[in-house]
């Protein structure tokens, strides 16, 4: 035993008190009801978080008691059907495939061509003008209202310089310029934080886009080195195309899901 | 460190070399560090609660939507730099007080390193440092964004947003913090070796007697068992020689191996061996009853005598009581006289006996230090002096004594009335009653009881005296015949009054004067008045009337006056009296005691839709035909009250700062 220990020590030497074991029993079983009147009597924040944490609880030992209260019965199994199982009378028949076999590619280009995409967010709700620019007020008397200011997250690529300030209309404050998204893959479902090469499409309106205006819903194309997929070909893919899924501009970052 | 001012006009060259010494100094003087001081570090989910609820108690809590915008931005800006700055001064004080490796004793380094690997080591205190910067930089940004905040709503977002990823980071750093706490609770309870100052290091194989030979030559308790590795871990006592004081380091003993095979414990002694300068006492057991040979002894010593260089050192035969050292073997003797030779060597011009000694810890022959007993300086005895007083008091028997006597503590008890003073020496034994007719003896004791009762007796005997000379009447003259029967009628009457202003009294509420509970038969009704009173042989029908109005509706007259009307004259007389008859029998009527009457009932409007009156007065008889049933039921309607919620949540529930929720 370490020099140190001198509890440890004490006791091995002089053994217990002679009433510890019962007041350790009873200690323990004065903190039920200790715990519990402080459940009831602490107020606001705290007893919303005591709450919070004593439903887990309950509800955990709900599971557990259900689970050991789980008995093996015997039930009548269903027989579930095959995938290509079929009735007796069509067994001699052969089966006739009639689709038509297309190459992936030739598959997206068509998607491409038609200008539908199948994505995760199909309708967003729309962003009206007056939520997206705030008026700025320009000139000696500060009367002309022509400048309009980007409130919401925005992305300039990297060779971007401003027009000089007196004739440029639409301000985008370097506070909400982003250049990293946070990419979740729908199927390996991990995230990764990506950079983004530039705004494909935003759905309301096609200013937006050229604006480089990030809202929700927005198709924005993310460099993917980083995963390292490959084309059936051979070839290294670098960019893909991701959707946002959040309101960047309430929450800082830029979250959006990959389309694969 | 303070900047010298460029425009010195001594010249660039001075000022950079007034830098690089100031620089050199501050590098010289160390940071002390005291091991037991070190602050508590929490676990990661009680880390974010501390800091997040200082956040909550101390900014400011209320904010309103109408608030200006700069106001709003100010209110979630606060709040973000304020959890960053606790965060931040929190894990500072973490890395700041555990100590870091390269700048304490080098003992103490390999101490540390033996101990908890130095690489876990570093790289916990490397996450916390980690941590800490990118809170820091977590909080810069979300401050920029909010700058941009135009409402309410997206600042608060902006702000959980902020403080969510502060918790993330900590949380990801939780199994370093739970290490960091574990390293703190070990590292406070090391004993406080100081490297510098005068030691004697025991050495040795296991089981051969150093942590015996610790115990007898100073305080240090140190466990002394039959089985090898007993002592697990470094202890430090401390001795005096010579006004001297000396640190006594014991070590768990070493097995002979490799350097890279041995373990934590083995380690421990290695670097004490290796850090400190000290004086080393390597025990040999001479009996083999460790369980090693002294060839076995003796090659372990050879493995590690490179450590011993520049150190004084001494070989200690130890359990000399259980194999002399006459009784050794000749190989056994030329391996001790090898040893011996080595620690000639290390020792600078020492002479031979200085460096063996034989000992046995368990008879104390040959210990070094023992009690000191003053030397005597002559020959004279001298006894111990005892005053002469002490010698010749009496002792007085006590009760204890008694006790003791008699037989002990539970045999004997002592009779506590032995020194009771009472009138008569046989009451000592009596026993006292303690209630008596149903009261407290107690309550009624009193000590003069006796004097009391005498003044008392003569009290009353006064009293008796005096009485019997007044002799007063009692009574007033006797009542006559007259008087009487007057006393009598009168005290009749005056019940009755009493009675009639009773019934007066309650007539006033509206009670009938015989109450239910006195005619559950319904005896008394008005016929039986009408009955009763002109048996009496009075006129009873205006007291008929009486009783019949107060029961029910008041205005028939009024009714009458209408009817009478001369213009009416077309109407039939039955008609009238049918109508009559059906406005008196209608439950509008008779319910409502209403002055006005606008309309009879049976009266047609013309936009109700009745083709004559007789319809109507169908109408109306179905329509209280229909809903007669369910009244008589007594049951609910539309109409009725309904109370959605007879417990709605928001007065049956929530807590009470101070106060009950008995009632609510």
């Amino acid at each position: 035993m370490p020099q140190g220990d001198y509890i440890d020590l004490h006791r091995k030497r002089n053994g217990y008190r002679l009433d510890h074991f019962e007041r350790k029993r009873k200690k323990e079983a004065r903190e039920v009801h200790k715990h519990s009147t402080m459940a009831q009597k602490s107020l606001g924040i705290k007893g919303k978080m005591i709450a919070k944490k004593n439903y887990a609880e309950k509800a955990l030992m709900k599971k557990t008691l259900k689970m050991h209260e789980e008995s093996s019965s015997r039930r009548k199994a269903d027989e579930n059907v095959q995938e290509g199982a079929v009735p007796a009378y069509l067994l001699d028949r052969e089966d006739t495939t009639r689709a038509k076999v297309l190459s992936n590619t030739i598959k997206q280009k068509r998607k491409e061509k038609a200008g539908k995409w199948e994505v995760p967010l199909p309708k967003v709700r729309p962003v009206a003008e007056d939520e997206m620019f705030r008026v700025i007020r320009s000139g000696k008397r500060k009367t002309k209202q022509w400048k309009r200011m980007v409130t919401k997250a925005t992305f300039v690529g990297p060779a971007f310089t401003r027009k000089p300030p007196k004739y440029e209309r639409f301000i985008r404050p370097s506070g909400l310029r982003f250049t990293k998204a946070h990419v979740t893959h729908p199927e390996l479902k991990c995230t990764f934080c990506l950079e983004i090469i530039g705004i494909k499409k935003n759905p309301n309106g096609p200013m937006y886009t050229s604006l480089g205006v990030m809202t929700r819903g927005t198709i924005i194309e993310v460099n993917v080195s980083e995963l390292g997929l490959v084309t059936p070909a051979g070839k290294v893919v670098w960019g893909k195309y991701a959707q946002v899924t959040n309101n960047p501009e309430n929450d800082g970052c830029i979250n959006a899901v990959l389309l694969v | 460190m303070t900047i010298v001012s460029t425009c010195c006009p001594f010249g660039l060259s001075n000022v950079t070399k007034c830098i690089n010494f100031v620089q050199i100094k501050e590098a010289k003087t160390m940071v002390k560090y005291n091991f037991k001081k070190i602050t508590v570090v929490p676990n990661g989910k009680q880390f974010v609660d501390i800091v997040l609820s200082r956040t909550q108690r101390q900014t400011p809590t209320v904010v309103h939507k109408g608030d200006r915008i700069c106001k709003l931005r100010s209110f979630y800006m606060r709040k973000v730099k304020f959890t960053e700055s606790n965060f931040n001064e929190k894990l500072s004080a973490i890395i700041d007080e555990f100590p870091r490796l390269k700048e304490i004793q080098p003992f103490y380094e390999d101490l540390l390193h033996v101990l908890y690997n130095k690489d876990h080591y570093k790289l916990a205190l490397g996450q916390v440092n980690t941590a800490k910067n990118k809170i820091s930089k977590i909080a810069m940004d979300y401050v920029k964004l909010l700058k941009h905040g135009d409402s309410l709503y997206r600042c608060k977002c902006l702000k959980v947003a902020a403080l969510g990823r502060m918790c993330t980071v900590m949380k990801g750093i939780g199994p370093s913090l739970a290490y960091l706490e574990q390293v703190r609770q070990h590292i406070a309870r090391l004993p406080s070796i100081d490297p510098n100052t005068r030691t004697l290091l025991i050495c040795g194989c296991p089981n051969v007697g150093k942590s015996s030979f610790m115990n007898k030559v100073t305080r240090a308790d140190v466990a002394v068992q039959p089985y090898a590795f007993t002592t697990k871990s470094l202890f430090l006592g401390h001795t005096d020689y010579k006004c001297l004081r000396y640190q006594v380091i014991d070590t768990p003993g070493l097995l002979d191996r490799e350097i890279e095979d041995r373990n934590i414990i083995e380690l421990c002694s290695i670097t004490a061996l290796a850090h400190i300068r000290a004086a080393v006492l390597f025990f040999l057991d001479i009996s083999g009853s460790c369980g090693y040979t002294i060839a076995q002894q003796a090659s372990l010593f050879h493995n590690i005598k490179s450590v011993f260089k520049n150190k004084p050192l001494v070989i200690v035969c130890n359990k000399t009581d259980l194999m002399p050292m006459e009784n050794l073997s000749e190989e056994d003797r030329k391996l001790i006289e090898e040893m011996k030779d080595e620690a000639m060597k290390t020792e600078m011009g020492a002479s031979e006996e200085a460096v063996i000694l034989e000992m046995s810890t368990l008879t104390e022959e040959g210990v070094m230090f023992h009690v000191a007993m003053p030397k005597s300086r002559d020959d004279q005895e001298r006894l111990p002096c005892i005053p002469q007083v002490a010698g010749e008091k009496e002792k007085r028997k006590t009760e204890k004594d008694l006790e003791d006597e008699n037989g002990g503590a539970g045999v004997y008890s002592a009779s506590l009335k032995k020194n009771y003073i009472l009138a008569k020496e046989e009451w000592k034994d009596d026993i006292i009653p303690e209630i008596c007719d149903c009261h407290n003896v107690a309550d009624f004791v009193d000590s003069d009881i006796l004097n009391r009762l005498e003044e008392l007796t003569s009290e009353e005997s006064l009293r008796k005296a005096e009485e019997e000379e007044v002799g007063f009447e009692i009574e007033g003259e006797e009542l006559t015949e007259k008087e009487k029967n007057d006393l009598a009628a009168i005290r009749k009457k005056k019940a009755l009054l009493i009675e009639e202003s009773r019934l007066k009294k309650s007539n006033a509420q509206n009670r009938a004067a015989v109450p239910r509970k006195f005619d559950k038969d319904k005896k008394f009704t008005r016929k039986r008045m009408g009955r009763e009173l002109s048996s009496l042989g009075l006129d009873p029908s205006s007291a008929l009337n009486r009783a019949r109005s107060k029961s029910r509706g008041r205005k028939r007259e009024r009714y009458d006056d209408l009817s009478n009307d001369a213009m009416d004259v077309d109407v039939n007389d039955d008609e009238q009296h049918k109508k009559k008859k059906m406005c008196l029998r209608s439950k509008s009527r008779s319910l409502s005691r209403s002055r006005s009457v606008s309309r009879p009932p049976h009266e047609v409007v013309p936009g109700e839709g009745f083709k004559d009156s007789s319809q109507k007065i169908k109408a109306i008889k179905i329509g209280h035909k229909s809903h007669r049933k369910r009244d008589k039921a007594a049951r609910r309607g539309e109409a009725d009250r309904v109370i959605p919620s007879l417990k709605p949540k928001h007065l049956f529930s929530g807590k009470r700062g101070n106060g009950k929720n008995q009632r609510r």
